[in-house]
């Protein structure tokens, strides 16, 4: 059995460091980079030349050119090509283009009006955070401190949601990663999914305060965790098997969205083992103010 | 397994029961998968019926463009541009959740991407029936009587009686019993008049039959600073009944006006309450169509008024519902329509399926790697779970886009969770040197409360994701995800909880598996 528990306060810190960063670099300029679907761009219809036809992959040669891989090309009924990219001149997008096929319109878009509001969907995420607090706190009604336990599911949550909002501005950062409407879909599911983990840990925790499987609340955690430790580990595994399947066929066009569950998934299992449950420990033998010293508000959890 | 020799206790004979529904549960997803299933919406019948989203399967790809004026300002069209995009997306919503590309193209386009319709007319008709609603006042000629289409056809007109009001004209007889169809429009074109269909095709005027006095010409209704009143200033529609003198209820449509549509509106009926009729008739006309020509009663009406006419209560109900959100701010032109392929390219549907087999076939090698039988056991509960989470997806039906997909995903991830978390607690038991009978009943109760609370919580979670993007967020999107994680995990918690149970409560019984279900536990040391 490991002895997880007592060195709770730097696995905190390191979490606390770790989710702070990520923030910074998240919410900095720079980081989280809007792609097309979110700020707009523009739109092309290519046509072949007379009398030739016009495959998807020399169009996708050509936009390879320009700078515009993730470009979005349908192919329409007649043989044109209906083009979605980024920002781009007009003069050098036609130059371009105009070396395989025929130019028939060229516009400015604006962002797709869904993805806009997805944007709003922050709220929705807020909303869904605070009832899965109120659920969580009453279906541990019959632990004492049942607050906590939800508390600590919720702060779990936010760690997960930020360190994969870190991850993506790093990727931004470095590699010029840009925030789809399918990175807010795997919020979603990192929000659906990753608390799951730290619920198993704290209703190991309550099953084993109420058999009094171990003396005080400390060693009961510690042996919660390790009871767990197995589940844990098969269950992200399984997950990030087929994460990685799923990857390995079609990762191109969704390679953000598959990005952030991994981030997520893998966050989940962290923060169920060393979060949720230590948070706990730290609340019952309120030592808040060692973590963070001089915040009034906190010290009165002591008692 | 039903068929043993009778065992002692409820229990066996209640799961044998239970076996019987799984596999009719199993029977019914088959049959709902592989049936053709409806094509009444021109659905994709690849892909077991499943009704795919644009960016797996592509649809149908439409460009509107809104008929502006000469002399409108940039920011004007900006703003009505914008109204066309929002009431697009509400008009489609309504039609489920169909996860929809609107995009606006240039400064008086629209782009509209609409998944899985094949059939070009029915998309079209989907978007198109959202209704541009304007008012119409019937035109003066030069004898000071009302203009009617003999009028324009004898006197050769080559401009608007009168001609301070632009806009078409549009000619129609009075709404008697039921809406009246344009029998033509005119317009200004080329420095002279032209005569036109609705789609906006010139028609000879020769094919005009001379009998058509009582065609009135119909021009917009504008206020005193020439602004015509259109369904944009309207901020309510609803049905009423109203008791007329001799006790009988009939329906009206209420309105109401904001407060520039108020003044408008007030402009115009100041203008027409002296006149005799059908001078004093307001028009309303919904997509050229003539609905109802109420007559104006009072010089005043402060921003409400009644709509009347021969309606039923279903007829006001829909006149209240095209009223209220289909009110375009501006008439839109079809410019061009065609199929479209998939957003995300042809090759990824196919890869994504073939992706999706290879991941579960994964899982459940390893599951049985792991747990042996028991993985075995939840390997075949995972597969009847994916039957018949497939089937409600076909049933509802749902469309199935990325977020969708990604939400199915996320709910297979907790089925698997689900059975881990069992068979650790039985192996557990196993361990601690329970009987085998006693560790498929312990484990499943010791499981059960995590399962439970994980899973409601995520349910908490679908619901207001569903809910907000229904209303406030309003993205599809949003809603596709959290209905397929919703009725993904629900299917989940009904697969480990009665399935791999089941299952595992008749091998347990079988002296012949009850070694192997053990091979799990004594096959590691703990």
């Amino acid at each position: 059995m490991f002895d997880l528990v007592a060195k709770r306060k730097w696995f905190l810190l390191a979490s606390l460091v770790i989710v702070v960063a990520s923030l910074l670099s998240a919410f900095l300029p720079g980081g989280l980079k809007a792609g097309i679907d979110f700020k707009g761009g523009i739109s092309v219809t290519l046509g072949p030349r007379e009398g030739e036809t016009l495959t998807a992959d020399q169009v996708r040669e050509k936009l390879a050119e320009l700078g515009q891989e993730r470009a979005a090309l349908q192919s329409l009924s007649d043989g044109d090509y209906f083009i979605r990219m980024g920002e781009m001149d007009e003069t050098q997008v036609r130059s371009e283009l105009e070396e395989v096929g025929v130019v028939q319109d060229f516009y400015s878009v604006s962002s797709i009006v869904a993805s806009e509001t997805t944007r709003n969907a922050a709220i929705a995420m807020g909303v869904a955070t605070v009832a899965m607090l109120l659920y969580i706190t009453w279906a541990f009604r019959k632990v004492p401190g049942s607050f906590r336990y939800g508390t600590g599911a919720v702060i779990a949550l936010l760690f997960n949601i930020g360190l994969v909002l870190g991850v993506f501005s790093v990727l931004g950062r470095t590699l010029d990663w840009e925030i789809d409407p399918m990175f807010v879909t795997a919020i979603l599911a990192v929000i659906g999914y990753s608390v799951n983990d730290a619920i198993v840990v704290l209703d190991r925790v309550r099953e084993n305060l109420a058999r009094g499987r171990a003396p005080g609340l400390e060693n009961t955690v510690n042996l919660s965790i390790n009871e767990t430790l197995t589940r844990s580990m098969n269950t992200s595994f399984t997950t990030v098997l087929g994460i990685l399947a799923v990857y390995l066929f079609v990762g191109g066009p969704i390679r953000g969205f598959l990005v952030a569950l991994l981030v997520g998934v893998i966050a989940g299992t962290y923060s169920s083992i060393f979060i949720a449950s230590q948070l706990l420990v730290v609340w019952e033998r309120g030592e808040w103010t060692r973590l963070v010293p001089r915040i009034p508000l906190l010290q009165r959890s002591k008692a | 397994m039903q068929r043993r020799p009778a065992r002692k206790g409820p229990r066996m004979s209640r799961n044998g029961w239970l076996l019987l529904l799984i596999l009719a549960l199993l029977g019914t997803s088959i049959w709902v998968l592989t049936t053709s299933g409806s094509s009444a919406l021109g659905r994709d019948m690849d892909h077991l019926g499943l009704r795919l989203g644009l960016d797996l399967k592509g649809g149908t790809h439409l460009v509107y463009q809104g008929q502006f004026s000469d002399n409108v300002s940039a920011d004007e069209k900006d703003f009505k541009m914008d109204g066309v995009a929002k009431a697009i997306e509400t008009r489609i919503n309504r039609y489920g959740v169909v996860e929809p590309v609107i995009q606006r193209q240039g400064d008086d386009r629209i782009v509209v991407q609409l998944p899985g319709i094949t059939d070009l007319e029915q998309a079209k008709a989907l978007i198109e029936q959202t209704a541009f609603l304007e008012f119409r006042e019937v035109e003066v000629n030069s004898g000071s009587a009302p203009a009617t289409l003999g009028d324009y056809l004898s006197d050769n007109r080559t401009d608007f009686y009168d001609s301070a009001v632009a806009g078409t004209r549009i000619f129609a007889f009075p709404a008697s019993g039921g809406s009246q169809p344009p029998v033509v429009l005119l317009e200004r074109r080329n420095g002279g008049l032209e005569y036109v269909d609705v789609n906006g095709d010139p028609i000879d005027r020769g094919t005009l039959e001379a009998n058509l006095e009582g065609a009135y010409s119909w021009m917009p209704a504008v206020g005193d600073a020439g602004e015509p009143l259109t369904g944009a200033y309207l901020t309510k529609a609803e049905p009423q009944y109203q008791q007329s003198q001799v006790g009988v209820s009939k329906v009206v449509v209420a309105i109401g006006w904001n407060s520039e549509g108020a003044v408008i509106f007030d402009d115009i009926a100041g203008r027409l309450n002296p006149r005799t009729s059908p001078l004093n008739a307001l028009g309303i006309f919904l997509d050229s169509e003539l609905i109802s020509s109420p007559t104006i009663l009072q010089s005043e009406y402060g921003g409400s008024a009644v709509i009347e006419g021969d309606f039923t209560p279903k007829e006001a109900r829909l006149l209240a519902i095209q009223l209220d959100s289909g009110a375009l701010p501006i008439p839109l032109k079809s410019l061009y329509s065609s199929e479209v392929s998939a957003t995300l390219g042809e090759q990824f549907t196919e890869n994504a399926f073939l992706a999706g087999i290879i991941a579960l076939g994964l899982i459940i090698l390893f599951m049985m790697l792991y747990y042996r039988v028991p993985g075995l056991v939840a390997g075949l509960a995972l597969l009847i779970y994916l039957a018949m989470v497939l089937a409600i997806y076909k049933a509802i039906p749902v469309t199935l886009s990325l977020a969708g997909l990604a939400g199915f995903v996320v709910s297979l991830g907790m089925a698997v969770d689900a059975n881990v978390l069992i068979f650790e607690r039985m192996n557990e038991e196993l361990r601690a040197g329970r009987t085998l009978k006693a560790a498929v009943d312990t484990g499943f109760s010791r499981a059960w409360p995590a399962i439970r609370d994980s899973n409601v919580t995520t349910f908490i979670a679908c619901g207001i994701l569903y809910w907000f993007g229904s209303s406030i967020v309003a993205s599809s999107a949003v809603m596709g995800f959290a209905l397929t994680l919703f009725i993904g995990v629900a299917a989940s918690m009904f697969t480990a909880i009665v399935v791999t149970r089941t299952l595992l409560i008749a091998l347990a019984g079988a002296r012949m598996t009850r070694r192997a279900l053990m091979v799990g536990v004594e096959g590691r040391s703990v």
